[in-house]
């Protein structure tokens, strides 16, 4: 997709060979390297199933892909060795394949964040929140972005336990963005930064449920936002749901988020999302309907 | 006079039913056990609520408030004016105002997760001093690592500390609870270890029967409510 951008237009973002202006909604697209994640349960463990999944994610109109290796939560340790061979030569695959695709690592180990990004990785998605200090500088090394996260002080890899917060978007406000500006000290571009409230990480179904509804607050920091909601449990408790049945509620929660700011959506579904955030972006005026015959004859 | 009745009760944000939601109905028989064994306190002159605190030894009043709005639920509170409470004695205070105890004087109590054993019993000691007929009641959880499912990680020791724990509340104990090991309890994310050694501490001198009335660990936390009487 060619870039339209202004190199001097505030709040644009860029990442790779792409710029998502402040109006421009952005489509992550989950592919796991793990064989227990929760929601794909290994389903894209194996190499070639990995590739098509990208390929298919690709057609399906996503902006960008994220690269895991670890699963989320608690499970089988990972050394830093098996991380590294799911996740290195994958992502220089991915970037022979499809250059223009914006690739996106899942990984809380600056180790591996300095192998993937020599192997052509655009993003570091640090979702356990600076749990290894030296992730902005190996950001900062290979020119990558830098998701900044919040997990109310969890280690990599727990679950939350009575977390408790006098107000979790002030909480979350806060952290986000003093790892934002960390980063830009250790030499992360700018304009490469995100900040992810990080749903369910360290927080009850009610904490994650506030920070959907005045997702607004995030956003006025005027660092773009980036919301990773799909299918997690916060919409199944809501909802009384299990994993393979909250597609809708994803999309509910994807909605809301997007009318109130955010910027980039990491899915598992990439066409369901799509469709409803082409909605969005017409209903916020930052697009026309696709053709708008009725009535008009 | 010395302490002359107990309960011991659990403090999960969970046992709330604004909080729970629809999962409320899950610890109905949990919140029923607390309210039986805390109205069962309902003779005394005094009642003293002990829970853990960052600090021990920080005293309030029935004013003194609480709120749940750190775990979602801005709306329950108990008390009245600036939130000073910690989850323990909230909860503590909750689930008296629940209760035939509701209208007793009221004196509630830190005790620092992390404090020394000998300090807790020390703490106890004073406690049961005084002419007044004093009950107690002891808020504090068993391990939060007792299954595969559990807030954190498994640990193998968990279920065999918390049954434990469970033998020393039923018989009233205080030998075993004197002796539970602080650094193992804080390894298995036990918060109930220094109250418990309160109440040891409390009723040492002056026995009271034990009566574990209810014990499950649902989320692969341990609850436990006693009744000492």
């Amino acid at each position: 997709m060619p870039d339209h951008q202004d190199a001097d237009e505030p709040g644009v973002l860029r990442l790779g060979r792409r710029s998502f202006g402040p109006a421009e909604f952005a489509l992550m697209a989950i592919v796991n390297r793990t064989p227990d994640s929760f929601f794909d349960r290994g389903a894209t463990f194996a190499t070639e199933a990995a590739y098509e999944a990208i390929d298919q994610a690709v057609a399906d109109g996503a902006d960008l892909v994220d690269i895991g290796g670890v699963k989320a939560g608690y499970g089988e340790p990972v050394s830093e060795d098996e991380e590294l061979r799911r996740t290195v030569d994958f992502v220089a695959g991915i970037r022979e394949r499809h250059p223009e695709l914006v690739i996106s690592v899942d990984t809380y180990r600056s180790g591996v964040a300095r192998r993937v990004g020599a192997a052509g990785a655009d993003l570091i998605n640090d979702t356990w929140a600076g749990a290894d200090p030296e992730i902005p500088a190996a950001a900062a090394e290979y020119g990558t972005g830098l998701v900044c996260s919040h997990v109310g002080g969890l280690t990599p890899r727990t679950d939350p336990h009575r977390m408790a917060y006098d107000d979790v978007v002030a909480d979350v406000i806060r952290t986000t963005t003093a790892l934002a500006e960390r980063a830009v000290a250790a030499g992360v571009r700018r304009d490469g930064i995100l900040i992810d409230p990080t749903h369910d990480f360290g927080k009850n179904t009610l904490q994650s449920l506030e920070l959907t509804r005045r997702l607004d607050e995030l956003a006025a920091t005027g660092w773009p936002v980036l919301v990773a909601v799909s299918n997690k449990d916060f919409i199944g408790e809501t909802l009384d749901l299990p994993p393979g049945q909250r597609g809708s509620g994803t999309l509910a929660a994807l909605t809301v988020s997007a009318w109130l700011g955010a910027r980039v959506f990491r899915v598992h579904d990439v066409p369901a999302a799509q469709q409803a955030l082409d909605l969005v972006a017409v209903l916020r005026g930052a697009a026309q309907p696709a053709g708008t015959r009725r009535s008009l004859a | 006079m010395p302490i002359v009745s107990a309960a011991v009760c659990p403090h999960p944000p969970l046992l709330v039913p604004e909080i729970a939601g629809g999962a409320a109905a899950e610890l109905d028989d949990l919140r029923a056990a607390c309210l039986a064994a805390i109205d069962q306190l309902a003779d005394a002159d005094t009642l003293v609520i002990v829970g853990s605190g960052t600090t021990t030894g920080a005293r309030y009043d029935a004013s003194a408030g609480g709120t749940f709005g750190p775990y979602g639920a801005p709306g329950v509170q108990v008390g009245s004016g600036e939130p000073v409470l910690p989850l323990s004695l909230t909860m503590g205070a909750w689930l008296v105002n629940q209760s035939k105890a509701a209208g007793l004087p009221r004196l509630l109590i830190t005790v620092a997760a992390d404090e020394t054993p000998a300090a807790c019993l020390e703490l106890g000691q004073e406690l049961a001093h005084g002419n007044e007929r004093v009950a107690l009641l002891v808020m504090g959880d068993g391990s939060a690592r007792r299954s595969e499912h559990s807030p954190v990680h498994l640990h193998p020791r968990a279920e065999i500390f918390d049954t434990t724990v469970a033998a020393a509340l039923d018989l009233a104990d205080t030998t075993t609870l004197s002796a539970l090991d602080p650094d193992l309890a804080t390894t298995l994310q036990a918060v109930g270890r220094a109250p418990w050694q309160v109440l040891a501490g409390a009723t040492a001198t002056t026995p009271l029967q034990g009566n574990l009335t209810h014990h499950t660990a649902p989320y692969g936390v341990g609850y436990f409510v006693a009744s000492w009487t």
